[in-house]
């Protein structure tokens, strides 16, 4: 017996052991005798899912943005609070009368982080990777960013021509994006087989340290960096999946920033002290009429469901706050967003009237299950509300509903009468929200909507030179879309994140990058 | 069960007839031996419980009536995430849906998908087996090797496989649960059939004319029934651990129904700030779970000759 | 024993392939489309169509099939088409992971499970083994996901002891030596980092543990039971030897046969339990990773990963067969096979 009660205390003392090594009083930060970055000089920043890659032409997913956003540089980028286009990696430019070429005028004495050069032959390297024939099946948005280029000439080492096959005004948008337009360091391409995914090198203000999978990335400061060097030397990109161990992180202190948070954790955030950043966001949240069929081929009916659902309450009630209200498919601070636009007015007894008139009594609505980044409530949700102010003027809903993937299939195949959707912008140019009306693909165009007056003027956005001309274009086809009523927009959502009350100068910017070189930690 | 092998075949005759169980006196030795049984009794006791709440949801909702105290998937949002209360037993969920209702309903579909996957191992395992036993030779090797290749991979991620490939939702998840366990079963009728085939007296039995319905009947059928009951039973309690591992996963039944395993994994989000959207499903698959293994741990007690003889 | 263990080997292959033909079949034939997922929001038919013909998804399905056979046996197991980075490299990366977190479990749920079965048999019927065997019974009876959030909510939401998710604190990263951090911190004499691993370890470790240890425990309650009945432990004690060495000298050793064949066993439920716990603790595993590739419909991964997770359980099955060889005079693997 004796023995089996020493090993009974053996066991004992090694879980004593064990309790005491892990510890009461959570985790600390902060190392020593190591050369980890120490937690003073570094910024951590929790997300929601790890990037697919970190080569800007094989990606398309937000997660990747965020992390590029600190390594790369294109030739051009947004300000700071709107998408509005201003000198990065090119300092000026200029457009040729046809609008066919646009020549850029680039930065000197600018290396990648491999050492080597930045200048016209790299910038035509990158382009010219993501043309034909070069450009592969997989390089999600090597059409949309250069789709209307020719080609591309090096005039000089500092000076680079893009010749277009027809004017696009968009292009200049599509420079300062994060998807396909930043400039990689060619060398880094041809040593890693036009992948680097794993291994990126660009001019940024930080450097790329290493990827621990499903953990987290490492990034520090380009000590050689042309412009105004990172206030904060290290940057860790943390990946938590959960939500809620993503605050708990944040209130530990085990993270300084965190984004993909919702409304119903912000108070816990704000008791213990942090703090909220609310950016706009560049997404629509809609309601679609199937005007391709009976009954919305009426445009009568159309404005009639729209007077009868009141979008402000409806806003509000689903989403606390924390989406605003849409009064036009356009972002408030986008180009060609102008006050005056404004859907149909609520007013359910105009619209009992006319849908009674009309004998519209029941309709078929599809809607998807999960939430969206422009649909915080899921479109389950969303559709019950609408269910319930369409039934308050005497018209019957059926929903179906469906899981994201399959909802796209019966998208696809058309047979419905409303149907839910967003859009979350890629470039910040009006004409990226506003085309999906004239498409002929119906799972962009889920309205189906077809009017040659609103095709013809989004033909003409296109080409017209970026200014009060082209702006008052797309007020006018907001305008159309308005008394048309194919869409009912509902809400712009924000994006919410949260930070420590010590990090300075943080922000998330609206097209879902977030650039760290001048956020401090005090 | 030891047969002296002998060479005088009516001496085995002999044998046989006086070993030879009928297959319903074992069953009611087995009842009798369990019964005494204190733990498979209140496992038995909690299955009959959980059958009972399945049958009158079910029944209920045939009917159109409304037997829980509230509709499960009625979700009012201002009423979102009460603790558990007067008027909410186990509180409401992120959708304002009560969570006891919930529960309740979630009762019918595991214990239908726990009972239909097994049922599919079963039919399925025992035919392979019984035709691999049989017939031997080529056909007995290549069944058992399929069935080693289906061993080979764990039956999660088999089971993930699956339902990544038919889709989501219940019937999918039922036929990818009863797809992996097909092997176990294969293997108990392939075994006791190859034991029991070359023993002499169903040699004598054959030479006499006995059909083979009749030596399946009287030889091998007592052998297996009871080990596949228990494994059955045991392979219940499994099926309802993994349709809620599948529902935690997302691959399961499909909102908006109340499936426990989806409930937990739904509920994730909200570990810190409402943990009693967690609790409740999980205790109610353990305490299924349990009354299962409970009910199977007292079977194969009871089947155990050694046990029989205490 | 050699040529057993030549003939099992040899034995594998076609059960290897066979696994890889299954999981081929499963997620070509059977499984969504990937190209939408890999293409992205603004892919055009025309672009799903050149992947599909670049990446030979639309050859007969056999040719495929061989195609892979050939790379995988030259250790090419292909290209995620997720990440655009090579399987073996996505799967290594993840692969120390899981095996530190198994490890840890297989210890825990051994040692544990050892004692407190030896200690229920040794003290039969008493409170202890009834409380010990009741807690087994639960063990098995609760899903591992539940437990493992149910100890988050304890251990690190209530008591804030120790963290809810993820491996280690970046910043704590120590130098990478085996991949396994426990290790790689005690080798470079980093005691912080090896305190953080620990306490991220713990929680997982015990989680995956439980199911394991309660079948360890039974398994040893119920070994020990029929060893402690046997005459030469009643010689033993008969002779005067002291209980504790009658327990462990000879009991426990003969009786650790079948403990060991079950210890070996439970690796397969162990990778599959791996996988949930992985999932509820953001652990960055192999496991939750092969559930998203499949959900993603990123064929190469979840090929690559069931092959190797299948070869491996394969070998410690017949490395299990081969310990018991030994550890049992009465066993001989020689012609004549059982």
């Amino acid at each position: 017996m004796r023995k089996v009660k020493k090993i009974m205390a053996l066991a004992l003392s090694a879980t004593l052991i064990l309790v005491s090594l892990t510890g009461c009083g959570g985790s600390k930060t902060g190392a020593e005798g190591n050369t980890a970055p120490k937690a003073s000089d570094t910024l951590i920043y929790a997300q929601g899912a790890e990037p697919r890659g970190l080569d800007p032409a094989l990606v398309d997913d937000g997660e990747s943005a965020k992390v590029m956003s600190n390594i790369y540089e294109g030739l051009l980028k947004y300000n700071k609070d709107s998408t509005k286009v201003e000198p990065s990696l090119a300092k000026s430019w200029d457009v040729s009368p046809d609008g066919l070429s646009y020549t850029f005028h680039l930065q000197q004495g600018v290396k990648f982080h491999d050492g080597t050069d930045f200048n016209a032959e790299a910038v035509k390297f990158n382009i010219d990777r993501q043309l034909p024939p070069q450009v592969t099946a997989d390089m999600a948005y090597a059409s949309f960013v250069y789709g209307s280029v020719k080609n591309v000439e090096v005039v000089d080492p500092n000076t680079v021509k893009i010749n277009l096959t027809s004017p696009s005004t968009p292009l200049l948008n599509n420079l300062a994006m994060i998807m396909a337009a930043p400039i990689v360091s060619p060398k880094a391409l041809k040593d890693n087989n036009n992948n680097v995914n794993q291994a990126p090198v660009g001019t940024g203000p930080y450097k790329f340290v290493k990827w621990e999978k499903d953990q987290n990335i490492v990034l520090v400061s380009n000590d050689g960096y042309w412009g105004t060097k990172a206030l904060t030397k290290n940057v860790i990109f943390k990946f938590i999946k959960d939500n809620s161990a993503r605050v708990v992180a944040l209130n530990n202190g085990e993270a300084d920033i965190i984004d993909g948070i919702d409304a119903t954790v912000v108070k816990q955030i704000t008791d213990s002290g942090n703090k909220i950043f609310q950016a706009p966001g560049m997404n629509i949240n809609y309601m679609a009429y199937n005007t391709s069929k009976k009954p919305f081929n009426d445009q009568k009916l159309r404005a009639a469901i729209s007077q009868a659902i009141n979008v402000p309450e409806l806003v509000k009630s689903l989403y606390q706050g924390y989406s605003e209200p849409a009064t036009a498919i356009l972002p408030t601070f986008m180009e060609g967003y102008d006050k005056s636009i404004s859907q149909v007015a609520y007013d359910p007894t105009a619209a009992a009237k006319t849908l009674k008139d009309a004998g519209l009594t029941s309709l078929h609505m599809i809607t998807y299950t999960n939430p969206r980044p422009y649909n915080s409530a899921t479109g389950q949700s969303l559709a019950e509300a609408i269910q319930g102010y369409l039934s308050k003027v005497g018209v019957q809903v059926t929903i179906d509903s469906f899981d994201w993937t399959t909802y796209k299939e019966k998208l696809k195949a058309g047979n419905y009468d409303l149907a839910f959707y967003g859009w979350i912008g890629d470039n910040g140019d009006p004409d990226n929200f506003l085309y999906l009306l004239s498409v002929d693909d119906p799972t962009m165009n889920i309205a189906r909507y077809k009017n040659d007056q609103f095709n013809s003027l989004i033909a003409k956005g296109l080409t017209t030179p970026a200014g009060a001309d082209r702006n008052g274009i797309y007020t006018q086809l907001e305008k159309l879309s308005a008394t048309d009523a194919a869409w009912l927009p509902i809400s712009h959502a924000e994006t919410l994140c949260a930070y420590r009350p010590n990090v300075e100068n943080f922000y998330f910017h609206m097209t879902g990058i977030t650039p760290f070189a001048g956020v401090a930690k005090k | 069960m030891k047969v002296k092998n002998s060479s005088n075949w009516s001496e085995s005759l002999v044998q046989a007839a006086e070993y030879v169980e009928r297959p319903e006196s074992q069953l009611k030795v087995m009842w009798e031996t369990l019964r005494q049984n204190k733990a498979a009794v209140v496992g038995l006791i909690i299955i009959g419980l959980l059958v009972l709440i399945a049958l009158t949801v079910w029944g209920s909702e045939l009917m159109g009536k409304q037997i829980l105290p509230y509709d499960p998937n009625y979700s009012d949002m201002s009423e979102s995430f009460i603790p558990p209360n007067a008027s909410h037993w186990f509180g409401t969920d992120q959708l304002g849906r009560d969570m006891f209702s919930r529960i309740l309903a979630g009762t019918k579909i595991s214990l239908f998908v726990g009972v239909a996957a097994v049922a599919i191992s079963l039919t399925v395992g025992v035919i392979l087996g019984a035709i691999a036993g049989y017939r031997g030779g080529k056909t007995d090797t290549f069944i058992m090797r399929l069935m080693d290749m289906m061993l080979a991979i764990p039956s999660i991620l088999l089971a993930i496989a699956f339902m990544a490939a038919l889709g989501k939702g219940l019937d999918k998840a039922i036929i990818a649960i009863g797809l992996v366990s097909i092997p176990e079963y294969a293997r108990i009728v392939r075994g006791s059939i190859l034991s029991v085939k070359e023993n002499d007296f169903v040699q004598a039995a054959k030479v006499i004319g006995n059909r083979s319905s009749r030596i399946i009947y009287k030889h091998i059928l007592p052998n297996v029934i009871s080990v596949i009951v228990v494994r059955a039973t045991l392979g219940i309690s499994s099926a309802v651990l993994d349709t809620a591992a599948l529902g935690f996963l997302g691959l399961g039944v499909q909102p908006p129904f109340a499936e426990w395993g989806d409930m937990l994994g739904r509920a994730r989000g909200f570990i810190f700030t409402a943990p009693y959207t967690l609790i409740f499903p999980g205790i109610a698959i353990t305490i299924t779970v349990l009354a299962f293994n409970l009910l199977g741990d007292g079977l194969r007690d009871a089947i155990d000759p050694k046990s029989r003889i205490k | 024993m050699l040529k057993y263990i030549i003939k099992r080997i040899l034995m594998l292959i076609p059960v290897l392939l066979g696994v890889s033909i299954i999981v081929f079949l499963i997620m070509r034939v059977l499984s969504p489309d990937p190209a939408p997922i890999v293409l992205g929001q603004h892919a055009t038919q025309q672009a799903v169509e050149a992947w599909r013909q670049a990446n030979g998804l639309n050859d007969p399905i056999y040719l495929q099939y061989f195609h892979y056979l050939q790379g995988a046996l030259t250790g090419d197991l292909g290209t995620s088409y997720y990440t655009k980075s090579p399987v073996t490299k996505e799967i290594l990366a993840r692969f120390p992971a899981t095996i530190e977190l198994a490890v840890v479990a297989i210890i825990l749920a051994s040692f544990f499970g050892i004692l407190i079965g030896v200690i229920s048999a040794v003290k039969k019927n008493s409170i202890f083994d009834n409380a010990g065997m009741f807690l087994a019974l639960i063990g098995v009876s609760m899903p591992i996901f539940w437990l493992g959030i149910l100890l988050i909510i304890f251990f690190s939401g209530y008591l804030h002891w120790l963290p809810s998710n993820g491996r280690i604190n970046p910043l704590l990263e120590p130098i990478r030596v085996t991949g396994f951090y426990l290790v790689d911190s005690l080798v470079t004499g980093n005691m912080n980092s090896f305190k953080d691993a620990l306490q991220h370890i713990i929680l997982p470790a015990s989680a995956l543990a439980m199911y394991s240890m309660a079948i360890i425990t039974r398994m040893t309650r119920s070994s020990m039971l029929d060893t402690l009945q046997q005459d030469y432990i009643r010689t033993a004690r008969a002779k005067g030897i002291e209980e504790g060495r009658v327990i462990i000298r000879h009991a426990l050793r003969n009786g650790l046969i079948p403990i060991i064949t079950v210890i070996g066993l439970q690796l397969g439920s162990l990778l599959g339990g791996a996988v949930l716990t992985e999932t509820v603790f953001s652990w960055p595993g192999i496991g939750a990773y092969t559930v998203a590739c499949i959900l993603k419909s990123d064929f190469p991964v979840v090929q690559g990963v069931v092959l190797l997770v299948a070869t491996i359980f394969v070998l410690m099955n017949l490395l299990v067969d081969v310990i018991y060889g030994f550890l049992d005079p009465r066993i001989k693997y020689s012609k004549k096979e059982v």
